[in-house]
């Protein structure tokens, strides 16, 4: 997006380019970048998701025993671990 | 790159880089009385200057060029010498020596990055390196995961049967058989995990790369890099794409990886692809059987910004912080509290718990540890704290040091937890975090503080206050809008109890910069 951007500078060429296409080209650009941050949204799920489950599967079990100190092992444990 | 000779012209070195005239671009190695110490490119690493180019030094290496030595520039692929000179740079009366501390000779890496590359070691020398993979590819294969030699140490196996003499570090690779992203991370976890539970210490890169330290027989820290990627499921009629951490995106089949089998490396077998070269050059592009001791990564955009959306951004600012601390290693931990500090006590009186979030050198940290307080000092550069730790425990005050990564939701949620179990009233500090980190970490650090304080005690924060703009390479703190930490504080329910912001004068001809000081609680 960068280079596309680099090459439709505002300015002139930026002002003749959109006024010819009706100012489609400014609003393609706002498009691709609301779509690439849209990807990049729902990309970034995956390690977020991937850390919660990660989590809860290490600690659900010790937590469930509702034994002070094998909670805190297990967390500390856990800590280490990452 | 051609075998030939390049040809270049007038070369004149001094104390600002290596000028020539040269229209043709080559990889040439800088020799310091014969030894390689750097390689560039005569055009993308120069610049145009009176009518020539020139090649400045690179600025790991400008700190050593004080005194004299014999500067060969040999092209890396002929072997042809175009200069070779005995030169005077700086005003130092000595021999030019590029090395470390220890007296061991530096070189510089493909990154520019100072190093103790493997032309400066011998055989001998590398046998524990061997040794090491060995034994880490061992471990991870215990925990089911079949791994090889990836990147440069599988390319110097491939084209040479040896490590490559301006490599510094051996890289292992794995191909999972997940196909999805997320699974691929869990299962990066989990082996980590496993080499966790060896006894290795552990260091995680991104979601699926992370390294392994192994301590070698003269006791040298040597760090192993654990790539993992995966093949991604064809989408209709389009090939499986293999994304392998961390420049790798290309059209692959899963038999050109699986089964392994081996190659020679420095004499010793280890599990390579089924069929090496499909990787290598899916790594390097075609020509990778041309050496390029300057090589440059020219990963495609969309697979940067697949690796960068779904595995990375869990170590922003990291290393330059760990740098930071690095230079500050031998300074003594500051033995006075910051105005900060002092302003905690005379609102609170001594803590009972103290958490210092982003502890940094952990002067504050010791001194409210010296005042009585049970304190717990959080950075995720931990070691930066480790010479006040160790003046705690001289002084048998109550302080622990921590490492906790605001970015990584397993690090934030952990350690909450444990924070919010602890015994006792307690205030959290965080001097100078809001404004090192990004909205990602400050999310993290207010999701840690309302766990720690869910059940009272407040949150003493002070930064830099300002408009937002973009970090400048190297800056470590960039000023973060007041109103934006209080709405960000507020909409994680806390309540702000005490803002102030103050103008505090800068060098002569500097902007006067604001500090800001707010006191929030979550109590309700």
């Amino acid at each position: 997006m960068a280079e596309v951007k680099k090459r439709v500078r505002p300015g002139l060429r930026r002002r003749v380019v959109d006024a010819v296409g009706g100012g489609l080209v400014s609003e393609l650009l706002s498009r691709i970048d609301e779509l690439e941050a849209a990807v990049e949204e729902n990309r970034n799920l995956n390690l977020r998701v991937a850390e919660l489950v990660d989590l809860v599967q290490e600690l659900l079990v010790p937590v469930a025993s509702q034994d002070r100190d094998k909670i805190d092992a297990a967390v500390a444990k856990f800590q280490r671990s990452l | 790159m051609s075998v030939a000779a390049p040809k270049v012209d007038a070369i004149r070195v001094d104390d600002r880089g290596i000028w020539f005239r040269s229209s043709v671009d080559d990889v040439l190695d800088v020799c310091f009385d014969g030894r390689r110490v750097w390689s560039f490119w005569l055009q993308r690493d120069s610049d145009a200057a009176a009518g020539g180019r020139l090649a400045e030094w690179p600025s790991a290496l400008v700190r050593f060029l004080d005194g004299s030595t014999r500067l060969s520039l040999v092209a890396h692929v002929s072997g042809a010498t175009l200069y070779d000179e005995e030169v005077r740079l700086g005003s130092g009366d000595g021999r030019i020596a590029v090395v470390s501390p220890e007296g061991k000779p530096l070189g510089l890496d493909k990154s520019n990055r100072l190093s103790q590359t493997f032309d400066t070691r011998s055989a001998e020398d590398v046998a524990p390196l061997l040794d090491s993979i060995g034994e880490v590819l061992a471990a991870i294969r215990e925990a089911g995961v079949e791994a090889f030699l990836a990147y440069g140490t599988l390319l110097g196996a491939v084209r040479q049967g040896a490590l490559i003499g301006h490599d510094s570090d051996a890289d292992l690779g794995y191909v999972s058989t997940h196909s999805h992203p997320l699974d691929v991370i869990l299962e990066s976890f989990r082996l980590q995990r496993h080499l966790s539970g060896l006894g290795y210490t552990t260091y995680r890169y991104s979601g699926i790369a992370f390294k392994v330290e192994v301590i070698e027989a003269d006791g040298f820290r040597r760090g192993l890099d654990v790539f993992g990627g995966f093949i991604a499921e064809p989408v209709g009629d389009q090939p499986g794409m293999l994304y392998l951490m961390g420049e790798i995106g290309a059209a692959f089949a899963r038999d050109w990886i699986y089964p392994l089998t081996t190659a020679t490396l420095e004499g010793r077998e280890f599990p390579v692809p089924a069929v090496p070269e499909k990787l290598l050059e899916a790594t390097y592009g075609p020509g990778w059987r041309v050496p390029d001791p300057a090589y440059h990564f020219h990963t495609a955009r969309p697979t940067v910004m697949r690796l960068n959306g779904w595995f990375r951004g869990i170590r922003v600012l990291r290393s330059e912080w760990e740098r930071k601390h690095s230079s500050n290693r031998d300074r003594p931990v500051p033995d006075r509290p910051s105005a900060l500090a002092q302003y905690v006590v005379a609102q609170e009186g001594v803590p009972e718990r103290v958490v210092d979030l982003g502890a940094g050198r952990g002067g504050d940290a010791l001194w409210f540890a010296r005042q009585g307080a049970a304190v717990t000092a959080l950075d995720f550069v931990p070691r930066a704290a480790a010479a006040a730790q160790a003046l705690a425990e001289q002084g048998g005050v109550d302080l622990e040091v921590r490492e906790v990564n605001l970015l990584s939701l397993r690090s934030t949620l952990a350690e909450g937890a444990r924070l919010a179990h602890a015994p006792g009233d307690r205030v959290v500090v965080a001097r100078h975090l809001a404004d090192a980190t990004n909205a990602s970490g400050r999310g993290g650090a207010w999701r840690l503080c309302e766990m720690a304080l869910r059940d009272g005690g407040r949150l003493y924060l002070e930064f830099w206050s300002g408009t937002p703009h973009r970090r400048r390479e190297g800056q470590l703190l960039a000023a973060v809008p007041a109103d934006t930490v209080v709405a960000e504080l507020v909409a994680r329910g806390a309540v702000i109890v005490h803002r102030e912001e103050t103008q505090v004068e800068s060098a002569p001809g500097e902007p006067g910069r604001t500090l800001a000081r707010l006191v929030a609680q979550w109590q309700r």
